[in-house]
């Protein structure tokens, strides 16, 4: 097994063990760490491919300041409440289960497709990226796919005003007088 | 990490050597804050033990080795117990990223009967293409170690000290990532080595299809972004979480904050991180804003001509004198800064929490923004106006 080979199945086994344990954990706080963890794995096989600037902007963005966000407010609810109204119930159960059924479903079925899609002509060769990829990133970014980045900033902001709309509406601290 | 067996093993070594150093570092630094502080405070300090008091600094480690490793009833294990160890973490990994020197270049040589080289190593653990967005995103996941500590302590002082600092981290974030956007679109690279070497020589610069040379000022980051200076130095106090915007620790409000429930070696843990952050800061400003490891006023290839011609003949020991000149270069800029963190940290007082919040997200942002705005503007002008 090469070097290369073996970061990659040790990546992966930590993504998925974290994976896993994200919806395992009873109490949230801990599947909100692992949630963590798989995106730190998922950041080094970013890197690992030589996409150095995917992988730091994912550790900063999802790891760095979404999941932290998460955590602190998980750690503001009285966890107690939350973990008997997560774990109880029969629905939920059974939701649960069909859920996983679905998703081994799907997991199948891409392994099934999924050479079919990786031998299609247009597959990138990873040798072939320039040394330094995110300058080659932000031109196809600012360029071939400037009205999507636009329009992902304006879907952005109209949940961020929603959000604030919805806090000031619903009482609590920042309720209109 | 190399091409052969030789190279492999002096880079790993290199990796231990820097981490080696930051470790070894936080005593003495321990040691210039008491000291430092004692005589902005018209005290002392310790000078019982050794010379200068420098033994003190032996005398506290063998204490901390020695005292008693307890859990708190109510603490969580695992998170009580690793929350320590990835304190050290984020702050050693991305130290490694930052540049100190000239790269040292080593010929062809033979040794157990084999040709081996040349080699280049760069001074510094790993040189990486996209530098800031990887010491930005590896240090930013230092928000866990609080939270976990704060979590696994069990302890409401411990709790409210995490929830705070992780705000704190958060929010300033912002600020420290849109301050060092000027920089980037000044340098036009994320690479740090590329950054400092376009900060060589006398300040010159074309604007409008004039070039403008200044000789008596070295070309550094600190003429032509001070607002992204500021607003960059700033942050980096709330995010190395050093007064005046230690509000994770508060201990007229909240015990100690976070670290409450540590004593003994892992307390420490928590110390040592906190240093290495602040190292990462001074580093940082060094490399950004005043020339990383390039003396002021000499280009590298000029120190190299001058070390070829008085201190060395052959090219190795051309190469390595070249590289310990800009070693110490960039090491004197780094305690200056380091200097500069404890005595802001002896003369100011504390923000309270809303103070903290406003500057952060009412003040220091909205001047990123701008600084961004106007830097990005004055470029174009610069470039496109002839």
């Amino acid at each position: 097994m090469t070097a290369d080979a073996f970061i990659f199945w040790f990546l992966s086994l930590v993504a998925v063990t974290s994976g896993l344990s994200v919806v395992m954990m009873a109490n949230p706080i801990y599947s909100a760490l692992s949630l963590a963890m798989t995106m730190v794995s998922l950041a080094a096989l970013f890197a690992t491919l030589g996409a150095y600037f995917i992988a730091g902007v994912q550790v900063i963005v999802y790891a760095g300041a979404v999941m932290v966000l998460f955590v602190i407010v998980l750690m503001l609810f009285d966890l107690r409440e939350e973990t008997k109204a997560f774990t109880r119930g029969q629905v939920s159960g059974a939701l649960k289960i069909a859920m996983i059924g679905f998703l081994a479903g799907l997991i199948v079925m891409v392994m099934a497709q999924g050479v079919k899609f990786l031998a299609a002509p247009d597959v990138v060769d990873a040798a072939k990226l320039p040394e330094d990829s995110s300058k080659a990133l932000g031109l196809v970014l600012f360029n071939r796919h400037i009205f999507g980045f636009e329009a992902l900033g304006v879907l952005l902001l109209v949940v961020a005003v929603g959000t604030v709309a919805l806090a000031r509406s619903k009482g609590g601290t920042h309720a209109k007088h | 990490m190399g091409q052969d067996i030789f190279e492999i093993t002096i880079n790993g070594i290199k990796l231990i050597v820097i981490f080696l150093l930051m470790v070894q570092a936080v005593p003495i630094l321990v040691w210039v804050e008491r000291r430092g502080s004692a005589f902005i405070q018209n005290r002392l300090g310790p000078n019982r033990v050794g010379p200068l008091g420098l033994m003190q600094l032996l005398a506290d480690a063998v204490k901390f080795l020695n005292k008693e490793d307890f859990l708190p009833r109510k603490a969580v294990r695992a998170l009580f117990y690793t929350a320590p160890v990835y304190a050290l973490i984020p702050g050693v990994i991305a130290y490694c990223a930052i540049p100190l020197g000239t790269p040292l270049q080593i010929e062809a040589f033979e040794m157990a009967g084999k040709m081996w080289g040349p080699y280049t190593f760069a001074m510094q653990g790993f040189d990486i293409g996209v530098g800031i967005v990887f010491i930005l995103g590896i240090s930013s996941l230092a928000a866990y170690t609080i939270l976990m500590a704060g979590w696994g302590s069990g302890n409401k002082f411990s709790l409210m000290g995490a929830l705070r600092a992780s705000a704190q981290i958060i929010s300033y974030e912002l600020a420290l990532g849109l301050s060092i956007v000027g920089v980037i679109m000044l340098y036009g690279t994320f690479n740090l080595t590329d950054m400092v070497l376009a900060q060589q020589g006398p300040m010159s610069f074309s604007f409008m299809g004039n070039q403008v040379v200044i000789p008596w000022l070295p070309n550094w980051g600190l003429f032509y972004q001070p607002l992204g200076f500021i607003l960059f130095f700033a942050a980096t106090f709330a995010e190395s979480n050093r007064l005046p915007f230690d509000l994770a620790e508060g201990e007229a409000e909240l015990v100690a904050g976070f670290h409450t429930e540590y004593g003994g070696f892992k307390m420490l843990m928590f110390f040592i991180g906190e240093y290495a952050h602040m190292m990462i800061a001074a580093g940082l400003v060094t490399t950004f804003f005043f020339g990383g490891y390039l003396v002021p006023g000499f280009t590298p290839a000029e120190i190299r001509e001058f070390v070829a011609q008085n201190l060395a003949s052959t090219p190795n020991g051309i190469s390595a004198i070249t590289s310990v000149i800009h070693l110490l270069a960039y090491f004197v800029k780094f305690a200056l800064f380091l200097w500069f963190f404890i005595h802001v940290r002896w003369t100011l007082p504390r923000f309270r929490y809303d103070q903290l919040m406003d500057l952060g997200w009412k003040t220091m942002l909205p001047w990123a923004l701008f600084n961004t705005i106007l830097t990005a503007v004055v470029i174009y002008v610069a470039y496109n106006f002839a």
